[in-house]
């Protein structure tokens, strides 16, 4: 994560992110990066901090998220990446739990939900003819009635669960799996499925990076205008 | 042994906030809105060059600062300096560590900065001649399995304070991985450790997953792993697990008779289950366990790609074939009859009375007609 700091799936994801971002992502930058992430898939189906460790929401869309940037999502095993997280979703809350066995939480709207474009994606690019050209696969609705109803403070923000304090990253990370609930695909394929009132209804963000896709267009066309840095000390 | 806060939100005598009964330390909250912005304050501006502070002042400030917020990074790496000048003993940062997590069990940069000391002691431990710093008289194997046991102390104790604690399982399989380096005793003995805690706390996912991690370690330890992400096909699997377990056998004297373990963990999920009706964790585990049983030892959780439908596509993009996996299938199957399972989940389903434990039986039993395609 920083000189001498820990080292983890997170760090992949953040190093993966800017280097396309701003076009300074070479293949020798990650060379073993996605043979790595793909050995912290672990028996679950899901990704963990390293090989290793227990499957946990947020490292697996960051291992997953970092695969899709360098196009290596076939090194996992998608069909149990999907299996494990369409469990991760609670049946009575509507919301997402992070692990197994564990409580529901707002941030996990992104992470885990999150994933279910990046996997659509995925599969759809392997030839997959039962993919819905509708509704990603899971339940929209109900995440939304979760982040709405029960994630939002009075005063402003929102939050992980009734009974905890608003912050930013929950603020942040329930705006984000909103954004993803409502907005299915893009372009012509685009199909909302807004909760409520149309004024309910979010900007769509990139699944990718979790910014607005016009964003992310900009940044690339941008950055494409230089040249890639060269690493040799010339 | 341990530090708390005590909840007192005002100063009612004039005396010190500072409590220690029976060797446990315990502050009084009020003075922490005093004395925390005052030490963050000092050791800022050491940092900053604008204040001085000799090596008993830092050791002192970090202290403090670390046991009231222990994911204050600058003041673990002000001690990781004056531990790499050689005027700070890593041990007592270990100790240090193991106090503030008595109350901050899910710490990350208390867990993080325990990885680097112990880094640090294990470079040490493997120099020749060893000036040490007076406090490891033993020999250096016997010392790396004092670390050892204590760090797997430390780990239960954080576990058993903050329920599924990620961070103190992973650290628990880092020192496994990197200070006791995977030996079959060490496998062998955390297995029988910590069947009782899990058996008391059955919603802990990271518990049964470190058991899982154990039993996938042993798997690897009892066939050579090289052939696990396979490009060659290998149809001499016999001969390999031979030489593999001769070679096993030469390394350490237990042998591993994996079927009964894994039959005892059956057992135990059994148990449990039938104990504890409606925890998701025990029927997950128990999925697994079975997966590793009816699988050749050389499978890795790749080659379990439980792809039914549409497997060739998949396979030959993952680099092995049907052939291979068929190949891979050593004897080991059938140790654990599918029909005892079925007859577990019918019991289960014509007894229960909880609504998750039914749902979870009738999802085991679709998963074993689907996946075992039994």
């Amino acid at each position: 994560m920083h000189v001498g700091g820990e080292v983890d799936v997170r760090s992949a994801y953040c190093a993966a992110s800017v280097a396309s971002l701003t076009n300074i992502l070479t293949p020798a930058l990650f060379s073993g990066t996605a043979e790595w992430i793909a050995r912290c898939q672990n028996w679950e189906g899901g990704i963990g901090g390293v090989p290793g460790m227990e499957a946990h929401g947020g490292y697996t869309f960051c291992g997953m998220a970092a695969l899709v940037i360098l196009q290596q999502e076939h090194l996992l095993n998608l069909r149990s990446l999907l299996h494990w997280v369409t469990g991760r979703q609670m049946r009575f809350e509507g919301g997402f739990q992070g692990r197994c066995n564990k409580l529901v939480d707002g941030c996990y709207s992104f992470w885990q939900a999150g994933l279910l474009p990046l996997l659509h994606r995925a599969l759809h690019a392997r030839g997959d003819t039962a993919l819905s050209m509708a509704h990603w696969m899971f339940d929209q609705l109900a995440l939304q009635e979760y982040i709405l109803l029960c994630c939002q403070c009075p005063a402003g923000g929102l939050l992980d669960k009734p009974g905890k304090s608003r912050d930013f990253y929950h603020t942040c990370y329930c705006l984000s799996g909103l954004a993803i609930a409502q907005h299915f695909g893009s372009g012509d394929l685009h199909n909302e499925v807004v909760l409520g009132i149309p004024e309910n209804c979010l900007q769509p963000t990139h699944p990718v990076y979790n910014i607005a896709p016009e964003k992310v267009a900009r940044a690339v066309m941008h950055f494409l205008q230089y040249p890639v840095p060269n690493l040799d000390p010339a | 042994d341990e530090i708390g806060l005590i909840p007192c939100p005002e100063a009612r005598y004039n005396r010190s906030p500072i409590v220690l009964v029976e060797n446990k330390l315990g502050v009084e909250s009020w003075c922490v809105k005093f004395l925390l912005p005052y030490v963050h304050n000092k050791l800022l501006l050491y940092r900053q060059r604008k204040q001085w502070l000799n090596k008993d002042e830092l050791i002192d400030i970090t202290c403090t600062l670390l046991l009231l917020n222990p994911d204050f990074t600058t003041a673990w790496n002000v001690r990781k300096e004056l531990i790499l000048s050689g005027t700070l003993n890593p041990l007592k940062d270990l100790h240090l560590g193991k106090l503030a997590l008595t109350k901050f069990p899910k710490s990350p940069e208390t867990w993080i900065h325990r990885r680097w000391v112990l880094q640090q002691l294990i470079q040490e431990n493997s120099l020749p001649s060893l000036a040490t710093k007076g406090n490891l008289g033993a020999a250096p194997v016997e010392r790396i399995h004092r670390l050892v046991q204590e760090e797997m102390n430390v780990c239960s104790e954080a576990a058993g304070r903050y329920p599924s604690n990620y961070n103190a399982w992973s650290h628990r399989i880092w020192v496994l991985q990197h200070l006791a380096k995977l030996t079959v005793k060490v496998l062998l003995d955390e297995l029988s450790s910590t069947k009782y805690w899990v058996s008391m706390h059955v919603s802990d996912h990271s518990g049964f997953h470190y058991r899982q991690f154990l039993l996938n370690s042993l798997i690897g330890r009892t066939v050579t792993d090289s052939n696990i992400l396979v490009n060659e096909q290998n149809p001499n699997l016999q001969k390999e697990e031979e030489s593999a377990g001769t070679e096993a056998a030469c390394a350490e004297e237990q042998s591993v008779d994996l079927p009964r373990l894994l039959e005892e963990e059956m057992e135990l999920c059994t148990e449990l289950i039938d104990n504890y009706p409606g925890h998701e964790t025990l029927w997950c585990h128990s999925d697994e366990t079975l997966n590793n049983s009816h699988h050749s030892p050389a499978t890795s959780h790749m080659a379990q790609s439980m792809d039914v439908d549409g497997l060739n596509e998949f396979s030959s993009k993952q680099g092995y074939t049907q052939e291979t996996k068929r190949l891979k299938r050593a004897p080991m199957q059938d140790s654990l009859g599918p029909e005892m399972e079925y007859q577990f989940i019918d019991k289960v389903l014509s007894t229960c009375r909880d609504v998750d434990q039914a749902r979870f039986a009738t999802a085991y039993r679709k998963w074993l007609v689907t996946f075992l395609g039994q």
